[in-house]
């Protein structure tokens, strides 16, 4: 996946947690939670639908560099090239 | 490889909301459930071609679509459900009834307040640092039990104050007699006066098909008419269940809702059984009443919590019922809802298990009977008049609270001690409902969320 999809893949799993998900004002480069207002929960499930998709397993100590759409995305990236 | 990832005891509220957030993420999953319909404490059965529910008086933790931190919206998002697409009925508001003081609440916070001004003038500052306190308290932090009466009278020092904040409180979701632990106090404080009652749309049915529906979606299996009679043990883990026709099914983990008690006997679990069993357990009165016989009852209010003594004593009655308190709901009576005819009213009192259980046929019919008439008459002295010209009636009494539930001892609220982190002393036996600690409709549903995200979404 290249970069832009993999923004599009976060950002729909997103929307896909949460109906109420508005993306007009995100910066890329600001914690998710605080943005979109997002409880821990919600966080697990952001992993969660990683690994269903994917079959990615992240262990949760690597969960902070998840925290911003950017970090995510770099994060994922090398991780999803061949998906 | 066991025929499923995870077998959930009983399919109740928490057992379809734990079966939703396994199945979501490809958990194989299958709920095993006694009865013909789901729901368990909160189902419904028809009577002369009508719907009766057994449970739901009023959901609480009513919140607006869009608050995310509200409790009943994480439950949404959690099971992947639409909370647009919820359509919610919030109550018209409610009345704690003592001979000394009436106060109204609603979802509307500040008339609690109000009232409480009127009536306590000098205890505002006092009423506003109780708020603070609740506000700044986490309840889901492990901590130790903690009396919720001490920490009321440091505060309010107002004994008639403290004990009607208590009762609708209490009688709501406190497994314990007399006093209650702190932590729970501050869930129930939120989720009923700060939060609110509201009711879905349609019936408990409707709700319990969404539920359901949810779980069917993500490929989640339902069985029902399948008690199940033991849980397999082998080495120190757990591998499965029997049914009672002797089937025999694996599972890599159980969840059980089905309380601690009851657990225990499926599992051979030596625990001290008596000291999780509730004793407080209800006996409630449904009476359908003709729309223009409502004219005589003082029906303004969805729920009345009333007491006729001078204080409140929240314990398991010495006769067979306490009808010097209780709760009269109009089920009827949420805002946007048209007008039903007959119109339901809906009385609960504190019942004793004991005494009821003594009772053979025709004497526990009878008993039945006088109580019903006589908890109708404790509510007329609260509305009015007691319902007349009644069409139709029903009551259910401890008995037949754990003859459809299993609750041990009819006790709606569990065990006094909880299982707070789910765990037993197998490694993949887990607690979750009325047991773990969470109570309510809404409650029970956290729970089941909660425990699956602890326990078995991490490996
Ligand atoms: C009269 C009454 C009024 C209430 N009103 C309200 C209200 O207005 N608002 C509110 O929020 N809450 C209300 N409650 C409380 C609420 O109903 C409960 O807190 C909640 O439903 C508990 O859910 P649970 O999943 O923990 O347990 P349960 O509903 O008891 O579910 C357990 C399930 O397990 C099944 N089971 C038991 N043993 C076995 C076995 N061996 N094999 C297979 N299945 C088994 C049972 O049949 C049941 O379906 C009320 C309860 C009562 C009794």
């Amino acid at each position: 996946m290249t970069r832009d999809e993999i923004k599009d893949m976060i950002l729909e799993i997103i929307e896909d947690i949460d109906e109420e998900a508005e993306f007009d004002q995100l910066d890329p480069d600001a914690p998710l939670r605080d943005q979109l207002d997002l409880d821990s929960m919600d966080f697990l499930d952001i992993v969660m639908e990683l690994r269903k998709r994917y079959k990615l397993q992240i262990p949760e100590e690597e969960y902070p560099q998840l925290a911003t759409l950017t970090s995510c995305v770099n994060y994922l990236e090398p991780r999803l090239k061949d998906a | 490889m066991a025929d499923y990832q995870l077998i959930i005891i009983g399919c109740g509220l928490s057992g379809l909301a734990a079966g939703i957030r396994a199945a979501r993420f490809g958990r194989r999953t299958l709920i095993l459930e006694q009865h013909t319909v789901a729901g368990g404490l909160n189902s419904y059965y028809h009577r002369r071609g009508v719907l009766l529910e057994t449970g739901l008086h009023a959901m609480t933790n009513f919140a607006a679509i869009g608050d995310k931190r509200a409790p009943l919206n994480r439950l949404f998002r959690q099971l992947k459900l639409s909370r647009r697409a919820f359509v919610t009925h919030e109550q018209i508001g409610s009345e704690i009834v003592f001979p000394q003081l009436r106060l109204a609440f609603s979802n509307d916070f500040s008339l609690l307040e109000a009232g409480i001004a009127a009536a306590f003038p000098g205890c505002m500052d006092r009423f506003a640092r109780l708020v603070r306190a609740v506000d700044a308290y986490d309840p889901f932090a492990p901590a130790p039990w903690r009396s919720t009466r001490e920490f009321l009278s440091s505060i309010l020092a107002e004994p008639l104050l403290e004990d009607m904040l208590l009762l609708p409180l209490m009688v709501y979701g406190n497994a314990e007699e007399h006093d209650m632990d702190l932590g729970q106090f501050v869930i129930m404080f939120r989720a009923v006066f700060q939060d609110g009652f509201f009711r879905p749309q349609g019936t408990i049915r409707d709700f319990l098909d969404m539920l359901v529906a949810q779980f069917r979606r993500f490929d989640g299996e339902i069985r029902f008419q399948s008690p199940v009679a033991s849980i397999i043990r082998r080495h120190d883990r757990v591998a499965g269940v029997v049914l009672a026709d002797g089937e025999e099914i694996s599972g890599d983990a159980v969840l059980s809702t089905v309380g601690i008690p009851g657990t225990a006997r499926l599992a051979g679990w030596d625990l001290d059984v008596a000291a999780h069993t509730g004793r407080m357990s209800f006996m409630e009165t449904i009476a359908l009443v003709p729309a223009r016989s409502m004219a005589e009852l003082r029906h303004d209010r969805t729920i009345f919590f009333y007491n006729l003594e001078p204080t409140f004593s929240y314990q398991r009655p010495d006769d067979l019922l306490d009808v010097s308190w209780g709760v009269i709901c109009f089920p009827g009576n949420f805002q946007g809802l048209e007008a039903a005819d007959p119109a339901q009213v809906r009385v609960t009192n504190a019942a004793n298990y004991e005494l009821w259980q003594r009772l053979e046929d025709d004497d526990y019919r009878r008993a039945k009977e006088r109580w019903s008439a006589k908890s109708l008459a404790a509510a007329g002295k609260i509305i009015g008049n007691s319902p007349a010209d009644i069409v139709y009636q029903d009551s259910f009494t401890p008995l037949t609270i754990e003859r459809f539930t299993a609750k041990a001892e009819g006790a709606v609220y569990g065990s006094p001690r909880k299982i707070r982190d789910g765990r037993t002393p197998w490694p993949n036996l887990f607690i979750a409902g009325t047991d773990q600690g969470y109570l309510g409709i809404v409650g029970a549903m956290l729970s089941g969320v909660t425990i699956v995200n602890q326990h078995l979404l991490g490996s």
